[in-house]
């Protein structure tokens, strides 16, 4: 008999918001144990939640890029709850009308392209850290995380492998960071995945017994996991087992599930509307200002980018792999009017810049309208590439808005003043007459040593090319 | 409202009641039980679902980050706190 493997994927996500859910509290990555706590999100008597804005901003994006319909009323539940990571004995989630229902999202595998259904995306809080103390024999609760912003995204059961999760994921990924929903880093837990799988005979139309994954944090691990598990699933179904539905722990080294000791309480939250919580109710607005922010999808700009702009497939792949490097570069383009020009400037040496720093390419934080000036000076034979370079670290540091301002300033334009330049090259010229002996003698390296001190003397602010001709034409006067 | 569900609800909720309270509690929800057979007797056919109480809608604020409190300051009721942690009894899975 053939089988065939039924997958669904409930994947949390932190939202990029600077202050968490329901308080004001910072919700950034981090920071000494409960540093980031307030009477409310640490679960106080008498605290009263205040949503906050961005969250509904954001969870509304998701549920645009992911094509579903928005719940223009949408409103909060309490979801029981009993360790002390959340310490209101509930978790502040939606239920009966998540922001978001019916999306999808497009993939393609080796076997095509395929659609995955979005059952609903609901906006939630995240719970806080437990640390077990052996030497008191306690458990140690750190509230920052507590209350931090997270929308959970749930698939219908249409994944079928472990290279469709993947791609699924991949594709969640792109788009959420894209829409700068979130950024996503498996390795710091802003982006985590838990996986339902069954399995059953081909054509029948009853869901086989589920087991379910939780908490995975690394696209690798899910793939080794569900390839395990649809074996044990499948070889129990063969041999006539009977399953029992479970919760299970992916051990990634042994690369074996455990089935986690089952609470008689598992799946019965008992949810109920928060009564503290007003109702959210999105107008056309509201609506139409988040619709108005959408980017275009990755695939839409890397035509353009190729197509419109004669950017290598290579450039293009390079930009369209992070919203930051596309934004940085069309506002560089605007202003330059060279694409390809641009793209070196971003994929090289903003990358370089970057790399230094241990940041990746989504950090980058440069204004475009200001590399675009530097491009265009450099065009002009106004800034040496030198010089230019030196200029795009210091906009790492400090937004310039007027580059040639700053150049002026700082002594980095170009020299057009030929006397000033025949000035330093006849001092150069007195000061090492070997060398123009040897270079009258034929040897062409000893011009290089000569060109080089006088660049040197005008601190890389000339024309190499003016340089050059006035030198030789020196030498040929002494 | 029958013993065996309370005794469910009694674990979900992770209480332990004497028999005294498990008394007290099976007449209240006999009591409840009977008020919500009143409210299934309307009409509540083409009524849409009631949101929330209250005509209020949209107690939003903006995404914006303060420090309100120091740890200390928060710590100082608690019960029990070690090394800026809140500490609780050992966690039993
Ligand atoms: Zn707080």
């Amino acid at each position: 008999m053939k089988y065939e493997t039924v997958i669904g994927l409930e994947v949390h996500v932190e939202l990029a918001t600077k202050s968490k859910i329901f308080c004001s509290c910072s919700a950034e990555f981090g920071g000494e144990q409960n540093d980031h706590v307030c009477p409310a999100c640490a679960g106080m008597p008498g605290m009263l939640p205040i949503v906050n804005k961005k969250v509904v901003d954001l969870g509304m994006t998701a549920g645009m890029m992911l094509n579903c319909d928005i719940n223009r009323v949408t409103t909060f539940d309490k979801k029981s709850y009993y360790y002390p990571d959340l310490p209101n004995a509930y978790q502040t989630t939606q239920w009966f009308a998540p922001i978001c229902v019916n999306g999808r999202v497009d993939i393609e595998t080796s076997n095509g392209p395929k659609s995955i259904r979005i059952k609903q995306i609901h906006m939630e809080e995240d719970a806080g850290k437990l640390v077990h103390d052996d030497w008191t024999d306690t458990t140690l609760v750190d509230f920052n995380r507590t209350s931090v912003p997270l929308i959970e995204i749930v698939s219908q059961p249409d994944i079928s492998s472990a290279e469709e999760a993947i791609a699924y994921l991949e594709r969640l990924r792109d788009l959420l960071r894209f829409a700068k929903v979130s950024d996503c880093r498996w390795e710091q837990g802003s982006m985590r995945c838990d996986v339902n799988l069954s399995v059953r005979p081909v054509g029948s139309d009853k869901l086989g017994v589920r087991s379910e994954m939780k908490n995975m944090n690394s696209l690798s691990a899910i793939s080794r996991a569900i390839k395990y598990e649809i074996a044990r699933h499948t070889k129990a179904v063969e041999n006539g087992e009977t399953l029992i539905q479970d919760t299970r722990r992916w051990d990634d080294n042994e690369g074996k599930s455990y089935a986690m000791r089952s609470k008689e309480t598992a799946g019965d939250y008992r949810y109920f509307p928060d009564p503290n919580i007003m109702p959210v109710v999105i107008d056309d607005e509201w609506f139409d200002g988040i619709k108005a922010t959408l980017p275009e999808l990755p695939e839409v700009k890397r035509a353009k980018y190729i197509d419109e702009l004669g950017l290598s497939e290579y450039d293009a792949d390079q930009l369209v792999s992070s919203r930051a490097l596309c934004d940085v570069f069309e506002d560089a383009v605007a202003v330059c009017g060279s694409a390809k020009e641009a793209a070196n400037w971003i994929i090289t040496d903003c990358m370089q810049v970057l790399n230094k720093k241990k940041m990746t390419a989504d950090m980058l934080d440069i204004n475009g309208t200001s590399l675009g000036q530097l491009i265009k000076l450099v065009s002009e034979d106004k800034v040496s590439r030198g010089n230019a370079k030196r200029i795009l670290a210091a906009m790492f540091e400090n937004h310039i808005a007027d580059v040639e301002a700053y150049a002026k300033e700082f002594g980095f334009i170009v020299s057009n003043d030929t006397s000033a330049i025949e000035a330093i090259v006849k001092e150069a010229i007195a000061s090492d007459p070997k060398s123009v002996a040897d270079f009258k003698a034929g040897k062409e390296k000893a011009l290089m040593a000569l060109f080089g001190k006088c660049m040197k003397q005008l601190k890389g602010n000339a024309n190499p090319q003016v340089l050059r001709e006035i030198l030789i034409a020196e030498i040929n006067k002494a | 409202m029958d013993i065996k569900t309370l005794e469910r609800l009694q674990k979900l909720n992770q209480l332990k009641l004497t028999e005294e309270e498990t008394e007290k509690l099976m007449a209240f929800f006999e009591t409840a039980g009977k008020d919500a057979e009143i409210l299934d007797t309307v009409n509540t056919e083409n009524v849409e679902r009631m949101v929330y109480v209250m005509p209020m809608t949209n107690i939003i604020r903006e995404d914006i980050a303060k420090k309100l409190f120091t740890r200390d300051q928060l710590q100082e009721q608690a019960p029990e706190a070690m090394d800026g942690y809140w500490q609780v009894p050992r966690l039993v899975d």
